[in-house]
């Protein structure tokens, strides 16, 4: 005898679900919600190496013309003599003002308003 | 006192929460939600693989995929949506890739009618009904099989099958309607 469409729909709608293995969920929460942060994202990894090439082609650039060394120490002592370090006094000075604001930094002041809060 | 006892009302479970609220604190950040959603749906959505592919192994890996899919996309999700149709629709995707993958893999053509060496002496193994149906379903041509896994898992909400499926609703009843057709023939022996 043929099955009608309700006995059909009715043997479907009784019909139990394939079951999953039990650690699915766990498998699936740990590939996404547990997941390890990656560290870097995907455009910051795509930025240090679009940047890592075009410094490693500059640097090819620069070192592969000729009389490289000569030129580029020949600008790095031009450097050091217009900016003013091949004077002891302005090495001394710098030094000082780097040092004093690396201790500024270290410092921590207490907040005044918390303070009187505190009170 | 013992007034204010009889009309306390009876203590009533808390209203499940639905699937946008579960979206929304996702995207928040909370974890848990997404669990939420996973312990909801991955029952269906294994289902709909195991049934597509047919392989146990492989539904395990499809179902996965699809939740990590849609957990990466969580947040082009359109508000509105039915989460149950988004998710089916990433699983069915991923199914249909997989079989792909496998018919060049194989060679094979995919299996476009039902095998009819198998399916009598199958059938005739398998007394019970659910069995029988399940043995049915299995031996129905992959569009069929489809169609009638999604029937039986969204009910006669047609227009979610053929969004599932990107097929015009017409043609999802003409499946639908062919598909119950073999399984009765299939029942009837």
């Amino acid at each position: 005898m043929m099955m009608d469409d309700d006995a059909l729909d009715r043997a479907l709608a009784a019909l139990p679900l394939d079951g999953p293995p039990a650690d699915l969920q766990q498998r699936i929460l740990a590939r996404t919600v547990y997941a390890p942060r990656a560290a870097f994202r995907g455009w910051e990894l795509w930025f240090i190496a679009i940047a890592a090439a075009l410094i490693g082609w500059l640097g090819w650039l620069v070192l592969s013309a000729p009389h490289a060394q000569e030129r580029v120490a020949d600008a790095l002592a031009r450097l050091i003599a217009v900016s003013g370090l091949d004077s002891m006094s302005t090495v001394l000075w710098l030094a000082a003002g780097v040092s004093a604001t690396w201790w500024i930094v270290q410092l921590s002041v207490p907040d005044r308003r918390r303070r009187i809060e505190v009170r | 006192m013992g007034l204010a006892l009889a009309l306390e009302p009876p203590p009533v479970a808390p209203a499940p929460v639905e699937d946008q609220a579960l979206i929304a604190a996702t995207l928040a950040g909370n974890g848990e939600a997404f669990g939420e959603l996973v312990g909801r749906y991955q029952r269906a959505v294994y289902h709909l693989a195991a049934r597509t592919l047919r392989d146990a192994t492989e539904a395990e890996d499809a179902t996965q995929e699809a939740f990590f899919k849609a957990y990466r996309a969580l947040h082009s999700f359109r508000p509105g949506a039915k989460f149950s149709t988004w998710i089916f629709t990433i699983c069915y995707r991923l199914c249909c890739d997989r079989l792909a993958r496998r018919k060049r893999l194989s060679g094979d053509e995919l299996p476009d009618r039902a095998d009819p060496g198998a399916g009598p002496a199958l059938l005739a193994e398998r007394n019970d009904e659910a069995r029988r149906l399940r043995a049915a379903i299995d031996l129905l041509p992959e569009k069929y099989r489809t169609v009638i896994t999604l029937y039986h898992l969204q009910g006669k909400q047609y227009d979610e099958i053929a969004s599932v499926l990107n097929l015009p609703l017409g043609t999802v009843k003409t499946h639908l309607f062919r598909a119950k057709e073999q399984l009765r023939k299939a029942l009837t022996t």
